[in-house]
């Protein structure tokens, strides 16, 4: 059964459900009168572990890109032992491409913190950080409004979770990055909130043993959160019967998902879809078509780190298993650019390019060293300087760089692989019409 | 292998004799910031953010007070300044102007915005004009890709931008610097 109503977006007019110009921010009060805070009325009569393991049977998979069950990383956690253990949320979001858990900041910041509040009691966790990235000013205001009348309405603070209704207590701050893209990464994201570098760390220890300060830490993405509540409303089997199950025999796309289209299309913006909807679905019901009635070249699959999908993978279906079925790295955060046929995309791999140089950390060399020359490479093509050597030396960085092949840390250098890669191989005829072709003598019947 | 050196020994930095840290606002930090970090070194992040935000750089000096309110050395402070974008050592102009330079806001045009804020205020990507008022900055993705191309004003996001609307941004925000600044 498809999706039928908003669920995310319930407070957020989208289409084709509402008119996004009656967007206005959700305050406490009129959440609660439109049903707020009742699920976490319901999840405080339950067991901790009763949710755990309901999150888990609903195969929630993480929101933030890489997809991982959010039920499955609560269950990492060690029993609880009276000292601090913390849940950080991600709203980093610095993908480029990607705006959706901003709607969601934007405008419901008390779903959010519900799916917060319900995730803190389920997982016994006392001290909750919201992560929010630098540039969201607006959204850094109206979060911190939020949090200020959940505390005062009995949710947070000493006499929080329902005003003491549930015996635990939770405390929520906001911490705010400065700027950088690799703070997204959860554990350069807890470097950031210990006031330090965001270098990622080395796993193991994975946070959930030892995180923030060296405690036990769930690090969930924003949207991820806010479909807590929805499942512990709801149920698991209106759940599952959002998505699809994959086609490829992998784990299910279970659930309706934010998707946030932007690029050459007639009317850009988010939208709560069912998993596995196909991207022409999305861009002609959705989107209203391509811009001036252009042709679909190509787009990004979720953010520029998964790669583009080419002129010929228009019917893509957005869901987990994207990534096995065409040659990209993954759904990531399911927000795409779409690109029209007059995009130059020798162009679009230079500005992908230059994105991940500016924001490799640094930490490990095939990623500082990689993007650099990456860059350098397609700067030439684009230059019109470039060899056909070239692009097989693209290709050969390119392939160096990442958890893939096991040469860094994290996997922002994976995504700079697949970002480049997939472009120079799915679009290779334009940028061989760039390059000058290297000719190899070939000496015949001599000696 | 040829290392360029600064001799940072013999090097001096700017002080005066008021302390960026005044005592109310250690006290604000002591009450508010430190008991939410399970060590001291968490609050520097705020801390650098309301600095930077009253001074419109992080002062060298400043990185002292702070190392010395949170006990930590001060090179532990640089090197969280140097790391993060939205803290500089070089003054900003009174107007920041970071335009984004991502996919979405190149493939809709940023770029002549970019070009017409360079031949109207003269300055570079990463530069600040002569009387202090504008800095121009290219940033990544703002987060606001579907009313691509956009652009920071200080702390606000403008959305669907053109010539005209940047132009009349940046007239306004001649009108308000007019006054002189502070500090």
């Amino acid at each position: 059964m498809p999706l039928t109503e908003a669920v995310l977006t319930k407070r957020i007019p989208t289409f084709p459900w509402g008119d996004p110009k009656n967007r206005r921010t959700v305050g406490i009060d009129q959440f609660m009168a439109t049903g707020g805070y009742e699920t976490l009325k319901k999840a405080i009569s339950m067991q901790p572990t009763e949710i755990v393991n309901l999150v888990k049977d609903a195969n929630l998979r993480g929101r933030g890109g890489a997809g991982f069950p959010a039920g499955l990383k609560w269950t990492f956690l060690p029993p609880p032992d009276g000292k601090t253990r913390y849940l950080c949320i991600n709203c980093d979001e610095a993908e480029p491409g990607t705006f959706k858990d901003r709607l969601l900041v934007d405008f419901d910041p008390h779903l959010i913190l519900e799916g917060i509040a319900i995730a803190c009691y389920a997982c016994q966790l006392d001290t909750a950080f919201f992560f929010i990235r630098g540039e969201y000013h607006h959204q850094a205001k109206v979060m911190q409004r939020a949090i200020d009348e959940a505390y005062a309405k009995g949710i947070f603070g000493g006499k929080g979770l329902l005003n003491g209704a549930s015996n635990f207590k939770v405390e929520c701050y906001l911490h705010r990055g400065a700027g950088a893209y690799i703070c997204g990464e959860e554990t350069g994201l807890l470097e950031a909130i210990e006031g330090k570098r965001g270098w990622p760390r080395i796993k193991p220890p994975f946070p959930a043993v030892k995180g923030l300060f060296g405690r036990p830490t769930i690090i969930n993405n924003v949207e991820t959160l806010a479909a807590v509540g929805p499942i512990v409303d709801k149920g698991v089997a209106w759940w599952k019967g959002c998505g699809c199950e994959s086609s490829v025999g992998g784990p299910p796309s279970y659930g309706p998902k934010l998707m946030g289209v932007s690029g050459h299309v007639e009317r850009p913006g988010v939208f709560e879809c069912d998993l596995g909807i196909p991207l022409r679905k999305l861009v002609e019901d959705y989107c209203g078509g391509m811009r001036k009635g252009k042709k679909f070249k190509g787009a990004i699959a979720g953010g520029v780190s998964m790669g583009v999908l080419g002129p010929d993978q228009y019917d893509a279906e957005m869901d987990f298993d994207i990534g096995r079925k065409y040659d990209v790295l993954g759904l990531g955060t399911a927000c795409p650019t779409v690109f029209d046929e007059d995009t130059d995309m020798v162009a679009v791999a230079r500005n992908l390019a230059r994105f991940f140089k500016n924001e490799s950390c640094g930490q490990c060399t095939p990623c500082r060293e990689g993007s650099g020359w990456m860059l350098k490479l397609i700067m030439k093509v684009e230059r019109g300087e470039g060899t056909t050597k070239d692009l097989d030396l693209i290709l050969e960085i390119a392939g160096s760089m990442g958890l893939t092949p096991g040469t860094t840390i994290c996997g922002l250098a994976d995504g700079n692989n697949f970002a480049v890669r997939t472009i120079v191989n799915k679009f290779r005829g334009e940028f061989e019409k760039r390059v000058k072709p290297v000719y190899v003598p070939v000496t015949v019947g001599a000696r | 292998m040829a290392w360029i050196t600064k001799p940072s020994a013999t090097q001096t930095i700017p002080t005066r004799a008021e302390p960026y840290l005044t005592a109310a606002m250690k006290a604000t930090w002591e009450r508010d910031l430190i008991p939410r970090y399970a060590t001291r070194h968490g609050a520097l992040m705020p801390i650098l953010h309301e600095i930077q935000h009253a001074h419109r750089c992080v002062p060298y000096q400043a990185m002292i007070e702070i190392a010395g309110f949170l006990k930590i050395s001060p090179a532990e402070v640089l090197d969280t300044v140097t790391f993060y974008e939205e803290y500089t050592t070089e003054k900003l102009g009174q107007c920041v102007i970071g335009i984004c330079q991502s996919i979405a806001c190149e493939v809709c045009g940023h770029k002549k915005l970019v070009d017409h804020v360079r031949s109207k205020l003269g300055i570079e990507p990463h530069e600040t004009t002569d009387d202090g008022k504008f800095t121009l900055l290219t940033l990544e993705c703002l987060g606001s890709c579907d009313t691509a191309p956009v652009a920071l004003f200080n702390e606000t996001l403008h959305e669907n931008l053109t010539i005209e609307k940047v132009d009349e941004l940046i007239d306004r925000a001649r009108q308000e610097s007019g006054g002189g600044g502070h500090h």
